[in-house]
């Protein structure tokens, strides 16, 4: 499969704390790439260093095999859905999707085409003149997705999504999650520390720990042959869980 | 059962907010038995000028502090650069506790006679008097709302859809700044109104020209204390006035 995005050799540090210590990690075209690992090993760092708002101290990204180190967050064109969901809450639902559409000045018609297309997208039409005040949980996740979808990025990059939804319908946003950006086609990186979220949603996932990536592998790789103790520890209940099915949860 | 230091702190909080108002009270007390002087006073030539010159020019000054502070909040909550914690202080907490009277002094000796650009004395005077000592509360009432906005990522967001700086400043910065840049403006207004050392001191006291209200009360206080209380009433109704109208502003949005 190709490679969409190369994290090459990147280190971070902050002081004398390294938070990433010679991430290297390629992303294949189409995927859904989980990093995952407890709080504090260093996947949001990585995830602002893809988005450009963070500068590595050393290493390099690039991008479809072009170097995108000096790419300016506004240029690089990646759509980034963060934990809060981050909706401008001045604006409706509609003027939310709308916005990237609205910077690159494309005619009125198009602005409007495109963002009916991606509230059935993500389905939630009808809630199109709501204020981000007056949406649950679940439709802000589902807004900010369809907001980050609508300029087409080249590389989609969640930051918990999950973190923020109602436990009671966490697994029922979980599968539509993963179904729309799997509609979409959009290759995504999605930084998680929950690692039942991460066997659901990752194509692959990446195990994080301590600024270094410890293995990555499919759902299937991590369970059933698990590099280090930290990634078995990590999973622990999973496995357990894991012995008693005959095929992974998918 | 009582909670005695509830009590305590009711009563101690009791003494401030008696002194704060009773202080203002005080005023219609004093123009209790002399009405129809004060009245008159009201609509003396000099007093309704100097109402004039304070309004127009604390309002003037109010609307060229915020459309100023709008570009320096933004370089101050995005740009990072050497001394910015000192210039900070520099533009908000500096000018609310250097004395006005000086403030008045050093522009009469940069901006007055003698100096290449003389303005000593002249409408101009009285706001770039005012400018300086009202400017604060616009600046940091911008500034913090800008970094509030800047820590929540919100202006992150923005950029990862392609905004470039206009789009962040006009549809993200200053939509949400709406409230602050209101209370800013009534905050700089307000305290314009009240200035008067810097003013008498660089602008002098022209009436019908640079004479404005506190100034007024100031001058008259002693051979007409008539003249001086209907001013003051006055001055006292609007910034009152003025405040609770912008505050109402502040909440409607």
């Amino acid at each position: 499969m190709m490679t969409k995005l190369r994290i090459e050799e990147v280190t971070k540090r902050y002081g004398k704390v390294t938070a990433l210590d010679r991430v290297s990690l390629d992303v294949r075209s189409g995927e859904f790439l989980v990093v995952m690992g407890p709080s504090g090993c260093g996947k949001t760092t990585l995830l602002l260093i893809l988005l450009g708002v963070l500068k590595p101290d050393s290493g390099h990204l690039y991008l479809d095999g072009n170097l995108i180190d000096d790419l300016s967050v506004e240029d690089r064109n990646f759509g980034y859905v963060p934990q809060d969901f981050g909706l401008f809450p001045h604006m409706t639902a509609h003027d939310n999707i709308a916005f990237g559409l609205r910077v690159r000045n494309l005619p009125k018609d198009e602005v409007e085409h495109r963002v009916e297309e991606l509230f059935s997208l993500v389905e939630l039409q009808g809630i199109e003149q709501r204020k981000p005040a007056e949406l649950s949980g679940g439709q802000r996740q589902r807004v900010s997705l369809a907001r980050a979808m609508a300029v087409q990025p080249s590389l989609l990059l969640l930051d918990e999504p999950l973190s923020n939804v109602d436990e009671a319908t966490k697994s029922e946003i979980r599968q539509k999650l993963k179904e729309t950006v799997k509609r979409a086609g959009v290759t995504t990186v999605c930084v998680l520390h929950e690692p039942g979220d991460a066997l659901v949603l990752g194509d692959r996932i990446a195990v994080m720990y301590a600024g270094k990536i410890l293995q990555i592998g499919t759902v299937q790789n991590l369970l059933e042959e698990p590099e280090s103790e930290i990634v078995t520890r990590l999973l622990a209940s999973h496995l357990f869980r894991w012995g008693e099915r005959a095929s992974p949860e998918s | 059962m009582k909670d005695r230091f509830d009590v305590l702190l009711q009563v101690l909080a009791g003494f401030l907010i008696l002194f704060m108002v009773v202080s203002l009270f005080y005023l219609y007390v004093a123009v209790g038995r002399t009405w129809d002087l004060v009245v008159e006073a009201l609509f003396s030539e000099r007093v309704v000028q100097a109402l004039i010159v304070s309004v127009s020019s604390s309002t003037l000054v109010g609307l060229i502090a915020v459309a100023a502070v709008i570009p320096t909040a933004y370089v101050l909550t995005y740009k990072e650069f050497r001394f910015k914690g000192l210039l900070e202080t520099l533009l908000i907490e500096f000018p609310q506790t250097f004395p006005p009277a000086t403030v008045g002094l050093v522009y009469l000796l940069m901006l007055g006679p003698g100096s290449p650009i003389n303005i000593a004395y002249t409408y101009p005077a009285v706001i770039v008097a005012k400018f300086y000592v009202s400017t604060p509360f616009a600046m940091s009432f911008t500034l913090r709302r800008f970094q509030e906005i800047h820590r929540s990522g919100l202006d992150t967001i923005a950029r990862t859809l392609g905004s470039r700086t206009r789009h962040l400043l006009l549809w993200i910065l200053l939509p949400l700044s709406v409230k602050d840049l209101v209370a800013g403006f009534s905050l700089t207004w307000a305290r314009a109104m009240g200035e008067v050392a810097a003013t008498l001191i660089f602008a002098g006291a022209i009436p019908g020209r640079t004479e404005i209200f506190p100034a007024v009360v100031y001058l008259t206080s002693r051979e007409n204390p008539q003249v001086a209380l209907a001013a003051s009433v006055i001055a006292a109704f609007l910034s009152i006035g003025a405040l609770l109208f912008f505050k109402w502003i502040a909440r409607e949005r």
